[in-house]
């Protein structure tokens, strides 16, 4: 201030003494140099400014984690999709039960619950003296409601198997609720774990006319955090539940910062700006490397979330012959593609789903070990032959010639395609990668036009049997791409089969049985085991994967003071 | 006058119609089917029935020229459809986000015309001079290099290492500082190499010899005769970057996490979602053409010459 005051008497002096000079020019001349000074000053002032408000927010700090997201985390309505983020709808939201390690799945809002011998009646007893964000209690009422609006738009949930299926939600008592299912459908407490749509919005938050499809009137949950203050694009901050029925989480406050770029959110996390970055694919590969070398700060890689897959299409002429596709696999060395791709971030995968999925663990593939003089020979045998001179195998004349699509967004995929490329020029099959659009890719895949493809399943808790779902379903693009497959038909009957089982030996052989004879016949081939991203400064403690792809990891996470 | 700004309003028009043609065509041209991305960007899963639920609901069912005549009416009511991704109204989310882009493109326009005023007009009087290489410097400099590798370098100098200003959000001016100059710099180098050319330019003419022989002191030749004159060409260069400088936000928004229109566009590109497209085309090309009048009005006003011409055609 003071500053500004000596340029103003500067200024008044200079006018006052100088009547010599033209009016016009004194003041053109004086008016740069006060704009000038004027805008240093506040420069050097703001400076000052900076670093105090960053010493006044360091003090608000306390107890209080601030982490980044790509994107804004929406309006926190537990019945929609995007823009709203998953994570953030999990904080605030509660499913009836919750996914575990291993598969297993916990009580959550019901305490326990019941399955009839047919598998068409689930009985849950909620947990009792559970209240809403607001005060208000959590019951049966509140959770057929809940269940009716969902219902009400089914053809927006129908990709979750068993809303389709639903034929009755029914109010025992107080603290009873009976779901009727049309058939049996075994993994329906399975996805009563999923983050949405199948989560409990209180009271208050519905809107007059009970449709919350169109937007909610407050966001009102059950959960062990409250959405304190937002502002769209810019941040969002949470508060902790006091009132939590289970274990109150240990930091008073999450903020969400909306940082879109990447390479943003590792300067602002470098300048202490974030105390965490999490989530998949939020840093690239290179930056979680070096953010590691520097051992400032603790990264860590979760359990597999996915498997990463190539799929073949088997319609078409080269890779409808088993052998091609085997010759493929032996053909390059997933190990060292994937290290040398990934870092390490990922795993080889000799599994086209993650083992620590439920039904999983024990199924018995034949193991592809890295074989350059097998995937000749199986060439060879297949009528791939390579003329003198040449490089690329020929049979009647035609060149062994595969396309291999990529999501031109995704840099892994891009840089595994390469070495694909050329690891498998070395047993004379040419390869064209191409990079299209994520959407496109869908499109492509969906519409068979494509000889090999990138995929990924969902991982938990949808797996393993929505991957069965999207195999077996005409138009997602696995039914149409495992044609060649002798016993596709059998294949297919028999994935049809597993969702209405309800004897859980018989769920597990069948399980075993189709995962085997998809991955053997070798339209599938697993690369790598995806994983999630933690980078966090040392003085955060406790942080552990969730089981559920999509939930938060904040509940135990703390701050050292 | 007045008939020759109507003239140019009117002109608005056919652009206007032309844009609307190109983005409602654009959603044909493309391969994937807006009712498709629409439930992609929702993760849902496309079943037959919804898919031609949504294709019925968005009008793709119907032939092209009455969706392209539904959306031309339906713009002239500002109701540029609802965003397939948040299920808005895309003319509210727009108007959420302009301010802040607006006062970003404020700000670096300040700060492009408050740096490269001075510094072109002396390199341009004192050619040869130190202040004539650095400006030279500088041209090239902000020129050539990209802006979100700038911002980038910015960041790191300014905030990481130095701490002085805050490495991405809103709120304080200290905010608007790096991401401002980031995209200014590019119109700095610009407008300086403009503006010493066109000095160099108007001190060969006659008027300035006459001015001398007048027996004008140089100081008040150069102030309010060459660089009145000589600062023409560079507010035309401005009036054309206005709309450029809506596109320069997209790329410095993204690096700055600055809540405004461009970083909203360049998610609705990613998530295809059409509606918001069409509506950034439209304000784009709006805004090019209202930027190019306003020049024209404002130059009228500071070079007279220019409406004594337009008189003697009159």
């Amino acid at each position: 201030m003071r500053i500004l005051l000596t340029i103003e008497n500067d200024y008044q002096h200079q006018v006052g003494g100088d009547t010599v000079m033209s009016k016009g020019k004194i003041s053109l001349k004086i008016k740069l140099t006060f704009i000038f000074i004027l805008i240093l000053s506040t420069l050097l002032v703001g400076c000052s400014n900076a670093n105090n408000e960053e010493s006044t927010s360091k003090g608000n700090h306390d107890n209080m984690l601030t982490i980044a997201w790509p994107r804004d985390v929406g309006e926190m309505n537990p019945h929609v999709y995007n823009p709203s983020q998953l994570f953030a709808q999990s904080m605030v939201y509660e499913p009836l039960v919750s996914y575990q390690a291993g598969g297993k799945i916990k009580p959550n809002l019901a305490k326990s619950w019941e399955i009839s011998e047919d598998g068409k009646v689930y009985t849950f007893h909620l947990r009792e003296g559970v209240k809403f964000s607001d005060g208000t209690d959590f019951n049966a009422e509140i959770v057929k409601k809940n269940f009716d609006t969902i219902l009400n738009n089914k053809e927006l949930h129908s990709w979750l198997g068993f809303i389709t299926k639903i034929a009755q939600t029914e109010v025992v008592d107080k603290n009873t609720f009976k779901l009727t299912l049309t058939e049996p459908y075994y993994p329906t407490i399975q996805e009563l774990a999923v983050v949405r749509p199948v989560r409990f919005l209180g009271e208050a938050g519905f809107p007059k006319d009970g449709d919350t499809s169109k937007g909610i009137v407050k966001p009102v949950g059950t959960g062990p955090w409250i959405l304190e203050k937002y502002k769209a694009d810019e941040y969002a901050i949470y508060k902790r539940n006091e009132n939590y029925w289970g274990e109150i989480p240990k930091v008073e406050k999450i903020k969400v910062k909306v940082i879109p770029d990447a390479e943003t959110r590792v300067l602002a996390f470098e300048k202490g700006d974030l105390d965490m970055i999490y989530g998949e694919g939020v840093v690239s590969l290179d930056t979680f490397k070096q953010l590691k070398s520097t051992g400032k700060y603790e990264t860590r890689v979760s359990e597999p979330i996915a498997t990463r897959q190539l799929v073949m299409n088997t319609k078409t002429e080269q890779l409808s012959d088993e052998r091609v596709r085997q010759a493929l696999h032996y053909g390059f060395n997933k190990e060292a593609l994937v290290k040398g791709v990934t870092s390490g971030l990922e795993e080889k995968a000799d599994h086209i789903l993650p083992t620590n999925l439920p039904y999983t663990k024990d199924v018995d593939v034949k193991l592809v070990k890295y074989n350059v003089e097998k995937a000749k020979a199986l060439l060879d045998k297949a009528g791939w032959k390579l003329p003198k001179g040449k490089t690329v195998r020929e049979k009647d004349g035609k060149l062994l010639e595969i396309d291999l699509m990529y999501d031109s967004a995704e840099s892994i995929q891009k840089a595994m395609a390469e070495t694909l490329q050329s690891e498998w020029a070395a047993i004379g099959v040419k390869l064209n990668i191409e990079g299209v659009e994520l959407p496109d890719q869908v499109q492509r895949f969906k519409d068979n036009k494509f000889d090999i493809n990138f995929y990924s399943n969902f991982g938990a808790p949808y797996d393993p049997h929505t991957f069965l779902n999207i195999v077996s379903s005409k138009g997602y693009g696995f039914n149409e791409a495992i044609s060649a497959y002798p016993n596709k038909d059998e294949l297919i009957k028999q994935m049809a089969k597993v969702p209405q089982t309800t004897d859980e030996k018989e769920r597990q052989q069948l399980y075993s049985s189709i995962l085997k004879s998809i991955q053997d016949q070798g339209a599938i081939i697993p690369i790598s085991y995806m994983k999630k991203t933690a980078i966090y400064q040392k003085n955060v403690t406790n942080f552990n994967f969730p089981a559920n792809r999509d939930e938060n990891p904040f509940t135990g996470i703390s701050i050292k003071q | 006058m007045g008939n020759y700004i109507l003239k140019r309003i009117m002109s608005i028009i056919p652009v206007f119609l032309l844009a609307t043609l190109l983005t409602t065509g654009m959603v044909h041209l493309s391969s994937v089917d807006p009712a498709e991305a629409y439930l992609t960007a929702a993760h849902i899963q496309p079943t037959d029935e919804i898919l031609a639920q949504k294709r019925h609901e968005f009008g793709l069912d119907q032939p092209f020229f009455i969706q392209y005549a539904n959306s031309i009416m339906k713009i002239c009511q500002l109701d540029f459809g609802i965003s397939y991704v948040s299920n808005k109204p895309v003319w509210d989310e727009v108007i959420y986000r302009i301010p802040a882009t607006i006062q970003l493109a404020i700000a670096s326009i300040l700060i492009a015309v408050f740096v490269s005023v001075p510094l072109g007009f002396l390199a341009g009087v004192k050619k040869g001079s130190a202040i004539d290489h650095f400006s030279r410097l500088l041209s090239f400099f902000g020129a050539s290099i990209p802006s979100f590798w700038l911002g980038y370098i910015l960041v790191f100098f300014f905030s990481v290492k130095l701490n002085l200003f805050p490495v991405e959000g809103i709120g304080t001016w200290q905010h608007l500082v790096l991401p401002s100059i980031t995209l200014a710099l590019p119109l700095i180098a610009m407008y300086t190499r403009l503006l010493r050319a066109s000095v160099l330019e108007n001190l060969q003419q006659p008027y300035v010899l006459f001015a001398r022989t007048r027996g004008l002191k140089e100081k008040t030749i150069m102030t309010k005769h060459v660089l009145r004159i000589a600062i023409s060409p560079m507010i035309t260069g401005l009036g054309m970057n206005l709309g450029k400088l809506l596109t320069g936000t997209i790329i410095v928004e993204s690096v700055f996490s600055w809540p405004g229109f461009g970083r909203y566009f360049i998610e609705a590109i990613f998530n295809r979602d059409i509606p918001v497209i069409q509506c950034y085309v439209l304000i784009a090309a709006s805004l090019f053409i209202l930027s190019n009048l306003i020049v024209d009005i404002v130059q009228i006003y500071i070079d007279p010459r220019i409406s004594r011409k337009e008189g003697q055609h009159r």
